[in-house]
């Protein structure tokens, strides 16, 4: 692969959604599989798990976790590499046309190490809790901490949007995504910033609860919605 | 006496004499530049690669480093092995001192003694170790830019306060850092603790780089660290690091060794042709000498004395001309080469270079000289007057001959295997050479023609004795190597140097949102580039699904990662239709799946071909397509480019971005990035201008010495050519009087010639190119692991003119001949 090729994949990487009113897919089907409740796992490469094979990202081991423990589920994996909070907002009816019962929402990552002003990613978070809250969507919160390099003042900024967020909306909040992962040399691809396979189990170990309390909480609401 | 007798047999055959010394002086002036500038351009290379990775040997790490590899490394100095410097770096936000302004910046913080190799130009022009001390910073001018700022005012990095000193205008580091986001901030790594940025929690590339006392030692250096290096500590030599920038190293100089090679036994054809030729002449002097009862001894003597007497002018043009050569080639790259190239070429060089150039001549003059000793006193009365000289050559010899060449070639190329391949790929490239001219020649003579003129010119090329058959295989082994050059060169330029235009785009904007897109426009005036980005997967391919842990260890791109698909309804500038009816497939009938057009480097790595059905998910949400096309990309700019299209319905209502790319002045870039991300601060810039100027530099650099060494092969081949013209005068001269006894005027005879050298010359040609681009299809795919593409219009367009330029060289060696009244003629030869 060429300096070109890279440098285009490069960039590519980095790209992530859209903004705005967008009229719902006209040729896309929603993929078919699974019964049970439908959980779509909302982020960036974090959850796309770039580095590690599709089946050992997070949403699939998830899936395998929870139906395991008897909760009957299909967790899709709609996470795009590199995405920030601002592509998320915009491909939100995107995710939407899933039909989804609970999401789990990462991102913001992509953000911090770009620089972003921090007050950007919590305005698009808090717009897509919004729209998730109206359409009556279970959502698990994934914080996310930045690195220190970025200085005191920005990291502060940045990693109090998480748990302001949290308190706004009601949502179920997990305060660290990666928990217990993040600097750990044994959890990490060589960039040290990707979780490896064992990594994502670590993640997923550390998410499990707050998934089974998300599903308690829909189960609840919709019986309380059906009573 | 006896050199009065040499003088005399050079003088009637000056043509080939001349032919002959300059083939001896070219391949000594090839082999002794070619070493010697190899070998500067060697250390120049391994000192553009110790530039670019900043050390003989890096050492990286995502953390802090292990105890036992500081030991180690303090060892390897304390040794006296190397000089070591650091250089960590990490992205922060700076701040401007008494303001709100905030940037997102590239931070090196190195110690002393940085840069070890290579430089990083200041605006003052003062040396950067002198300049970057504790408490201060030297910045990118987008920084001040972008900031607000001027030299002299303070930075403030985390809880740093630091002093902004110089300005950085170029970092010979630059290209192998392409992409990276935000404007450099140099600092002194002392003042690294007090910014509180690096440590726990923090995400830094923490490199030494290592100078070593002796640069050919890195492997072992590296190799050593290597064995302390913890998880996650990577050591690498220059050499070593960065595949793609190794790569091409690897490539520049294993293509320059073979250049040398194939000089070497280009002029060695032209010497055996040239002196066959002489040879044929001398048939029947040699004869009559041998009726006269001259021995052996005395005839080959006399013979070998002419060789090595044209061989000596020869090796003595060859030293001056390479020391005039010298000189034009310093003038030539002067100001790109760095000065320690001084093109001296050691008294070693010269002594090689002779011993190889020597070796050289007397392999390829061993095979005419041998036939003399057959020529028997019966030939005065033949008319034939090359057969005396055929089928001389004892087999033994000539093995043994081949051993001692392939020797040469293994030395010059400095590996065995490669050495050996060459040599065998030689001998199968004149075999090929042969079989082609045996069946075109037999095939053209059984030809049933009805042009009188086109019928002599094809017999005269079957007629006994004629060495067209020779002259065919020299001169289409030797075109074949040039056309080889030539195809190879030019596909290296298209894989490593053309990929960087002067007018490739230098500023890149990302993420910008759909809605943001028209606004984006009008903002940068209508003059970015819009790309539309859906990211997707692929699944499965007619309904196989891609087996991703096979996909994960393929070299290169492979099929399980994000895909870029993008949507539009026509062709870039850049790319063209391989396959398919227009990108979508014209009309479709309505039901069908989507159409979607690939391009067809996806197409080789998915084996896929038009009429497969794609099955996608773009982020979670199923699509499938319908190959329609395939497409192919005609230069290698630096546009993006896409592996999948669609039409806009399909892809309208997914999730998409768009990506900009601009072409702006250097100095308004920095404007105008602080102008968008004020107006959208979700849009992320990446300013490559700074970047693309130092690689442009690097390429035209290297372009110019592959260039260079490409020439003097060309040279070679060129001499062949001239030589294997003048070898046939002498037949030509024969039949040009016979056609004029039996009625034929001149421009018939012109005619018989034209027609004789264009069946020549198109023969050689066309085979020559043949196995050239099969030769180059190989060499690309195998050696040099980059795409080949086969040039068809300049191909054509080089047999074209050499063919040219063999009828009109072949009409010019004729014309004394033509002109020469036969009566003179017939008076010379009746005695």
């Amino acid at each position: 692969m060429n300096l070109v090729t890279c440098l285009v994949l490069m960039a590519a990487l980095l790209f992530s959604g859209c903004r705005g009113e967008q009229p719902a897919p006209q040729r896309a089907e929603v993929e078919e599989g699974g019964g049970g409740m439908v959980i779509v796992a909302m982020g960036d490469s974090l959850t796309a798990g770039h580095g590690v094979s599709f089946e050992q990202s997070y949403p699939s081991q998830l899936e395998k976790k929870l139906n395991a423990a008897g909760y009957p589920c299909r967790v899709v994996n709609a996470g795009v590499s590199a995405e920030t909070s601002s592509g998320a907002l915009a491909r939100l009816d995107w995710v939407l046309t899933m039909d989804p019962d609970i999401v789990i929402l990462e991102t913001g990552a992509n953000d911090g190490l770009r620089g972003i002003d921090p007050q950007v990613a919590e305005d698009n978070i808090r717009r897509i809790l919004g729209t998730l809250h109206e359409r009556g969507i279970t959502v698990v919160l994934a914080g996310m901490r930045m690195v220190r390099n970025l200085g005191p003042e920005y990291v502060a900024r940045f990693d109090g949007i998480y748990p302001r967020l949290a308190r706004e909306s009601g949502v179920v909040f997990m305060p660290f995504f990666l928990q217990g992962v993040a600097m750990e040399g044994r959890f990490n691809l060589e960039d040290g910033i990707h979780p490896n396979a064992a990594g994502y189990g670590k993640v997923v170990e550390n998410l499990f609860p707050y998934v089974v309390q998300a599903i308690e909480k829909h189960r609840a609401l919709e019986k309380a919605g059906g009573s | 006496m006896k050199l009065r007798h040499l003088l005399r047999d050079i003088l009637h055959n000056r043509g080939q004499a001349v032919i002959f010394t300059l083939c001896v002086a070219l391949s000594m002036v090839s082999l002794v530049a070619v070493n010697s500038l190899r070998r500067d351009v060697r250390g120049v290379i391994a000192e553009d690669a110790a530039a670019l990775q900043g050390g003989d040997v890096i050492v990286r790490s995502g953390g802090e480093f292990t105890p036992a590899l500081r030991e180690e490394l303090a060892r390897v100095v304390g040794e006296g092995l190397a000089t070591a410097t650091t250089a960590w770096e990490f992205h922060s936000v700076a701040r401007r001192e008494g303001g709100e302004a905030v940037l997102f910046s590239n931070i090196k913080a190195v110690s002393g003694g940085y840069p070890l190799y290579g430089t990083v130009e200041l605006r003052s022009g003062r040396p950067f170790a002198e300049v970057l001390r504790p408490g201060v910073v030297v910045v990118g001018q987008a920084l001040l830019d972008r900031l607000g700022l001027v030299v002299g005012d303070h930075l403030l990095l985390g809880e740093g306060r630091l002093q902004i000193v110089d300005v950085v205008v170029r970092e010979s580091q630059r290209p192998v850092e392409f992409f990276t986001f935000g404007p450099r901030v140099f600092m002194s790594e002392g003042d690294l603790a007090a910014t509180g940025l690096v440590g726990k929690g923090s995400r830094t590339s923490y490199r030494w780089l290592l100078r070593l006392a002796d640069p050919g030692a890195a492997e072992t250096v590296a190799a050593r660290l290597q064995a302390r290096a913890g998880e996650g500590e990577r050591v690498a030599s220059a050499a070593t690091s960065g595949s793609r920038i190794k790569r091409f190293f690897d490539n520049l100089l294993f293509f320059l060794s073979l250049i040398a090679v194939f000089t070497l036994l280009l002029a060695g054809i032209g010497m055996q042709s040239s002196l066959a030729a002489l040879l044929r002449r001398q048939v029947k002097t040699i004869a009559i000498l041998r009726a006269l009862g001259a021995g052996n001894r005395h005839i080959l003597g006399h013979h070998l004395g002419l060789v090595l007497l044209l061989g000596l002018c020869g090796v003595i043009l060859g030293i001056g001309g390479g020391l005039v050569l010298k000189g034009a080639v310093f003038q030539l790259l002067a100001g790109l080469l760095p000065e320690k190239l001084t093109l001296e070429a050691s008294f070693a060089d010269l002594l090689q270079g002779l011993g190889l150039g020597l070796t050289a001549v007397l392999f390829f003059t061993f095979l005419p000289l041998a036939g003399i000793a057959r020529i028997k006193p019966a030939a005065i009365f033949r008319k034939e007057t090359a057969g005396g000289l055929r089928r001389a050559m004892p087999r033994l010899a000539l093995l043994l001959g081949l051993l001692l060449l392939s020797a040469v070639v293994v030395v010059q190329l400095d590996d065995v295997t490669t050495g050996l391949w060459f040599m065998a790929a030689v001998l199968v490239l004149v075999a090929v050479m042969w079989g082609l001219a045996h069946l075109v020649l037999g095939g053209l003579a059984r030809l049933d023609i009805s042009s009188l003129a086109l019928r002599q010119a094809v017999r005269s090329l079957s007629r006994p004795g004629n060495a067209s058959r020779t002259v065919v295989v020299t001169l289409a082994s030797a075109l074949a190597v040039l056309f080889s050059i030539y195809l190879v060169e030019r596909n290296l330029r298209a894989a490593y140097i053309e990929s960087y235009p002067a007018d490739a785009p230098n500023l890149f904007f990302l993420d910008i949102q759909k809605d943001q897109r028209e606004d984006f426009i009008d903002f940068v005036g209508g003059k970015a580039e819009i790309f539309p980005v859906v990211r997707a997967r692929l699944l499965a391919i007619n309904d196989r699904e891609i087996d991703r842990r096979r996909e994960v260890e393929r070299r290169g791109d492979s099929l399980s990662r994000e895909f870029n698909l993008t949507y539009r309804d026509d062709l870039l500038a850049d790319e063209k239709l391989v396959a398919g009816k227009g990108l979508f497939g014209g009309n479709r009938a309505p039901g069908r799946l989507p159409p979607v057009s690939l391009l067809d480097s996806v197409v080789e790595i998915g084996d896929m071909e038009i009429g497969d059905t794609l099955h996608f998910s773009i982020q979670g949400v199923s699509l499938k397509a319908e190959a329609t096309s395939i497409r192919s990309r005609t230069r290698s700019l630096l546009y993006p480019f896409f592996y999948f299209v669609f039409p806009e319905a399909t892809l309208k209502a997914a999730p998409q971005t768009f990506f900009a790319a601009l072409k702006v002045p250097q100095g308004e870039a920095s404007l105008l990035e602080n102008r968008v991300v004020s107006r959208f601060p979700n849009i992320s810039p990446i300013n490559v201008g700074e970047s693309a100027v130092e690689l442009g530099r690097l390429m035209a650099k290297l372009s110019l010495l592959v260039t260079f060494f490409a020439s003097l092969s060309i040279l070679a081949g060129g001499l062949i050519l001239v030589g294997s013209i003048l070898a046939t005068r002498l037949a030509r001269l024969e039949e040009a009087v016979h056609y004029k006894i039996l009625g034929g005027d001149t421009p018939f005879v012109l005619k018989v010639f034209g027609l004789e050298n264009l069946v020549l010359a198109l023969q050689s040609g066309g085979a020559a190119l043949l196995v050239a681009q099969l030769g180059s299809w190989a060499l690309c795919h195998l050696a040099l692991d980059i795409s080949f593409r086969p040039y068809p219009l300049a191909s054509l367009v080089a047999v074209g003119a050499i063919t040219a330029v063999v009828v009109a060289l072949g009409l010019l060696a004729s014309l004394s001949v033509i002109v020469k009244k036969p009566g003179a003629y017939l008076r010379e030869h009746s005695s």
